[in-house]
């Protein structure tokens, strides 16, 4: 019985426990429901109730009233217990401003109800941006993600589009991608930006002169005002100390008083826009400080060089490179002005030289394009030289690491330059423009994107070029004077791949990424030249042929010199030639395959050779002997092997230079020719170790392959720069890396090329064997392939 | 046996190397994304939007050239035609608005797309979202009107433009002068109570016509990214308030005041609540991608479509139901929507940045 009653005891209890939680959990959702709705749907909840309120209250006062009771509602029940721990002073305005408003809509006063309607939003966006900055230095990222929605942005237009600095920092920071602190300073930089450009926007609206009969807007902006202000105020503060301040709040408060009871607003809005004139609120972050400081440092390198274009015997010869210098002073002092205040705080009377420099060069450029007066090059080249060297004093080392978003700037301003002489129909302006961005590219971000992104240049190559994809290429239309629609279109999409291109070099200029860039880069361009100087060597491994071998080093020495001399060349020199690096390349590579198939052929159809020279026996003096044709072949085979990609890899390290130093790079250089060398060394043993024939075999499929990747190459180098029509093969795309190892690219002309020296290479090996089969049936025994003893004989009496 | 070994360990070594400097960034990895997303289902309804406005532009083609033999057989006379052809022309007349009425909003159901898209934006240009060259500027319409005459119609504006300034007499140039033509037969000259010029409705409407095919074809080809979705949104979006200020100016709020010539028919309202929707087509096709890096985030845009859509209806219904909007009123409104679109592209260019999306400028 005891234990019957013990057992019933225990069953009620746990019946009673299962109820319970059962009704637990049948409250949690309700529960959780009232806390799961999120700031930015709250602060939208508001907003959109108080603008309903607004728009009823003169016609049905009930429903105005509902309107805001619900506004009041969504406040109490989402934001206010943050609020009211984290932002008091933020809670009790709010409060206020409810207060106010409903007193507003009692007096069916919809003036002085667009003004309480403001001062509660932007309080709310106060607020929201305090929490978010609060989380942010105790190191709470996720309650700003939070919080941060609850924002404004600048007003989007068609062709602004929104920031996204404070979201992207704030994810950054819980993925620990960044510090807190650096977080900090772009959500800081992102928010008080788009808040003053608000206060600015409504500002302007209280000078419209349309507005003026629009007291419920006047009242409304002029609230708005006066909020976004308050959020700014502690920078103002800082920046402009307290008395400025109070003036500013002093005038703000007056305007919004005067908008609400319909009076001027003059003499205050002046007051107030002469107090934020060049005030800036959103500090740098460290990404837009390195980048204006890199932006500053490349256009002031470019104003002598547009200006040293332009001007020829103190007389303007080219008005539009004179554009360009000013055009690049411009972007160097809309840079400098956003530095300002960082260089001041380190050395305020270096930074006041460097600004009167800067300032003295505009009447310069100036006059030289209007004619008046053209100073020398030389002048505006020393001026920029001294006010560059300002600035290296001013700024620290750790900030003059060079961005090569400075670069893509440099480019995408060569592009507007570009938009712009198209829409006057200047179409020679235009290409000049669009070659400058392009050698830009070259000479800088083109190196990393060889090492860290090489699928990306040759849609950025066939953009700015040729290509007949989607968006035909920019060379392509503007010498068929495109319409500005098309070539814009091209922008926009060259713009999206550069954008690509510069996220994914983004991380990439550390000294290891650099040397190991460097290394990356010489391996690659030194492979092709190693596979065929390698081959050849070891197949020249006899008594009788090796001194062939001397004309081939001779070659290669030639072409280490030439490439030496042309690191050695000034940088400036470079960037001025980059432009036409690639028609550079193009003539080299046509030369170096020329060479390689004569020498192929050479070495393989030696009956040719002899047979042809034995014809002219009887003319051998007059003619350059045979020999000498054969050294002068090889030397030139040796020279355009190396040199045919050494200008541009030059370029490439030269690139790399300004990034991490002298030192870093001709690390990375050495690892790469140990690299390549060690390959050739293996290819050199291999030959060397195989039996003659089939040396022979290794060699000529080495060099039949190393021939077929030249062509494809070339020919693509060709289509870039329009020496040859680009036809796509349409049914099929080959992924980028058979281009860049195979040179396969889905061209029709590359294709047919490439078959067309297999097959001229294949046939004439193909119709020698058959000469040489009819020799045989008919007898002659000379053997297409001589022995060592045969070539011997046959190359001294050529000698002779 | 040395040299094979040798051999083989020459191959590990240059595959190695191969593959390392082959390795490149892992920043092309948008095709992944952009198969997460349904964008199947944009081009899809684009292609329904195309096929229904070809039907109502050759509608429009087969009315306008109706009313050009009507006129080409009474040598032009008008007089005559009016007073002998009467009912024949209203019929083609009244066909003809019927089919621009249908096309219009059909069309507004898909700018949002055409605009967007950066290889079918020239079409939005020329339809519908480019100015005279009277007007200037960078939006010209590329597009001139070869007359059945030989003259040519130099940059008159875009097509639905122009079409509808011949069928309503909203441009006076492309009607013909002086002749008052009773639609209703109230013996009254009332809003569009003119003859179009032949000449210019036949060469609109065969243009348009044409236009739409070469559209239709552009959209076959058309492979939608992310990148094409996210920035049609981000890039139109905003144009809500462009919307408005053209409402504003319309005959429906500013009435006989207004000196528009578009949107005299229609109004922009209507415009706008199409443009919407196409709008809304879009993002649903990026909703399953946008849900994955921040679902309430994608809940927000979603809602605020709907809710910007609804917030115009409303203001539309009232003005159907013949509310006239003061012009503090419209301008309240009008600033309303643009804080309303301003926040909604804030959030797409968010959750773009979230997913890694390239935004064209």
């Amino acid at each position: 019985m005891w234990s019957h009653r013990i057992a019933v005891s225990y069953a009620r209890q746990l019946l009673a426990g299962v109820a319970l939680v059962f009704i637990a959990f049948a409250l949690l959702p309700l529960h959780a429901s009232t806390q799961s709705v999120y700031p930015a749907d709250a602060g939208e909840s508001i907003r959109d109730a108080f603008f309903d309120a607004q728009m009823e209250l003169p016609y049905d006062a009930k429903i105005a009233q509902q309107k805001l009771a619900d506004a009041h509602t969504a406040y109490q029940s989402v934001l206010m217990v943050t609020f009211a721990a984290d932002v008091p002073e933020l809670n009790q305005r709010l409060q206020m401003g409810f207060s106010e408003a409903q007193d507003a809509l009692v007096a069916k006063d919809g003036v002085r109800f667009a003004a309480a309607r403001a001062t509660v939003w932007t309080t709310i966006l106060a607020g929201s941006y305090a929490i978010v900055e609060q989380a942010l230095k105790k190191g709470d990222g996720h309650t700003a993600r939070l919080w941060l929605s609850l924002r404004e942005f600048r007003q989007a237009t068609r062709f602004s589009h929104p920031d996204t600095d404070a979201t992207v920092a704030v994810d950054d920071v819980i993925a620990k991608k960044i510090s807190f602190a650096d977080a900090l300073v772009s959500v800081h930089a992102d928010l008080l930006d788009t808040y003053q450009a608000r206060l600015t926007d409504a500002l302007h609206e209280l000078t419209v002169p349309g507005n003026s009969g629009f007291p419920i807007k006047y009242a409304e902006q002029s609230a708005l005002a006066e909020g976004y202000f308050t959020i700014l105020a502690p920078i103002y503060g800082q920046q402009r100390g307290q008395k400025a301040l109070m003036q500013v709040q002093q005038a703000l408060q007056n305007i919004h008083q005067a908008a609400v009871e319909g009076k001027d607003l003059d003499p205050s809005l002046t007051v107030v826009e002469d107090a934020i004139q060049n005030f800036r609120a959103a500090p740098l972050s460290v990404t837009q400080r390195t980048r204006r400081i890199g932006q500053l440092f490349r256009f002031l390198s470019l104003i002598p060089i547009e200006y040293g274009r332009g001007v020829s015997n103190g007389v303007v010869t080219r008005d539009f490179e004179i554009r360009e210098a000013i055009t690049f002073h411009d972007g160097a002092e809309a840079a400098f002005a956003d530095l300002q205040n960082l260089f001041n705080e380190r050395n305020a009377s270096k930074t006041q030289q460097a600004k009167r420099l800067l300032t003295a060069l505009a009447p310069k450029l100036e006059a030289a394009t209007s004619g008046k007066q053209v100073v020398a090059p030389d002048t505006i080249q020393t001026t920029t030289q001294q006010l560059t060297m300002l600035l290296k004093e001013i700024i620290p080392s750790e900030w003059q690491q060079q961005d090569s978003n400075g670069d893509f700037d440099v480019i995408t301003s060569m592009l507007d330059q570009m938009v712009a002489a198209v829409a006057r129909k200047e179409y020679d302006q235009a290409e000049a423009a669009r070659l400058e961005a392009y050698s830009t590219l070259e000479t800088g971000p083109e190196a990393r994107l060889t090492a860290f992104a090489p699928q990306m240049i040759k849609p950025i190559e066939d953009l700015f070029w040729y290509g007949q994809d989607k968006h035909k290429g920019l060379a392509y239309l503007i010498s068929h004077k495109a319409s500005l629609r098309e070539i814009r279109a091209t922008c926009d999409a060259l713009d999206i791949e550069l954008a690509v291109a510069q996220k994914a070099i983004m991380d990439s200029n550390t000294p290891f990424a650099v040397a190991v860039n460097a290394a990356v880069i010489v391996f690659r361009e030194g492979l092709e030249s190693v596979l065929i100087l390698a081959s050849l060597m070891g197949s020249l491994k006899h008594s009788s042929t090796r001194r062939y071998q001397r004309p081939l080093w001779l070659g290669a020495v030639l072409a280490l010199i030439a490439t030496v001399l042309t690191w050695l060349l000034m940088r400036d020199i470079l960037v001025s030639f980059a432009r036409y690096g690639e028609s550079l390349e193009a003539i080299i590579s046509v030369i170096a395959i020329a060479v390689l198939l004569l020498v192929t052929n050479w070495f393989f159809h030696k009956v040719y050779w002899t047979g042809w020279i034995a014809q002219f026996h009887s003319q051998k003096r007059r003619l350059l002997s045979a020999e000498a044709g054969q050294w002068v072949g090889l030397i030139l085979l040796g020279l355009t092997s190396i040199y045919r990609e050494g200008f541009e890899t030059v370029l490439f390290l030269q690139a790399l230079v300004l990034d991490a130093g002298t030192g870093v790079v001709l690390s990375g250089v050495g690892l790469g020719l140990l690299g390549a060398f060690t390959i050739g060394v293996i290819i050199f043993i291999l030959q060397f170790k195989l039996p003659y024939k089939k040396m022979l075999i290794v060699t000529g499929i080495m060099i039949g392959i190393v021939l077929l990747i030249m062509v494809g190459n070339t020919v693509q180098v060709f289509q870039v720069v329009g020496w040859l029509p680009i036809h796509m093969l349409g049914f099929v795309q080959f992924p980028y890396w058979t281009g860049l190892w195979f040179g396969l690219y889905a061209t029709w002309e590359g294709i047919l090329l490439q078959v067309a020296a297999a097959t001229f290479v294949v046939g004439s090996y193909v119709l020698a064997e058959c000469q040489q089969k009819r020799r045989n049936n008919d007898g002659n025994t000379k053997s297409v392939i001589p022995s060592v003893k045969e070539k011997s004989l046959i190359v001294s009496s050529v000698v002779q | 046996m040395k040299l094979r070994y040798f051999s083989c360990s020459t191959c590990f070594v240059l595959i190695m190397l191969v593959l390392f400097t082959a390795c490149g960034s892992q920043e092309n990895s948008q095709t992944d994304k952009d198969k997460q997303a349904k964008l199947d289902n944009v081009k899809n309804y684009l292609l329904e939007q195309t096929g229904t406005l070809d039907t109502y532009s050759r509608q429009l083609k087969d009315a306008a050239d109706s009313y050009y033999l009507l006129a080409k057989n009474d040598n032009f006379d008008y007089t005559k035609l009016v007073s002998l052809q009467h009912q024949q022309i209203l019929v083609a007349l009244q066909s003809a608005r019927k089919a621009w009425m249908l096309a219009s909003p059909n069309y507004e159901r898909m700018e949002g797309i055409v605009a967007g898209v950066p290889s079918l934006s020239k079409y939005d240009n020329i339809l519908d979202a480019g100015v005279s060259g009277r007007e200037g500027g960078d939006d010209i319409a590329q597009v001139d009107l070869t007359l059945p005459t030989g003259k040519v119609l130099q940059k008159p504006g875009n097509l639905f433009g122009v079409l509808e300034g011949t069928l309503w007499g909203t441009e006076p140039t492309f009607t013909v002068a002086n002749t008052f033509f009773d639609y209703d037969n109230n013996g009254k000259q009332d809003f569009g109570d003119i003859l179009p010029s032949p000449d210019v409705l036949k060469s609109a409407a065969d243009a348009m016509s044409s236009y739409v095919v070469e559209l239709q074809v552009a959209a076959k080809q058309w492979q939608p990214t992310l990148t094409d979705a996210f920035s049609a949104l981000i890039g139109n979006v905003p144009t809500v308030s462009d919307f408005f200020d053209s409402w504003k100016t319309s005959r429906f709020v500013a009435g006989n005041a207004s000196t528009q010539r578009d949107f005299a028919v229609i109004s922009r309202l209507s415009d706008i609540v199409g443009n919407i929707t196409s709008w809304q087509t879009i993002y649903q096709g990026l909703s399953p991608l946008a849900r994955t890096v921040d679902a309430n985030q994608d809940t927000r845009i979603t809602k605020g479509l709907t809710n910007l859509k609804t917030y115009v209806q409303n203001i539309e219904k009232k003005e159907n139901n013949g509310h006239r909007f003061t012009p503090q009123e419209a301008d309240l409104f009008s600033n309303e929507a643009r804080q309303r679109a301003t926040a909604i592209t804030g959030d797409i260019s968010q959750e773009a940045a979230k997913l890694n999306v390239k935004v064209a400028e």
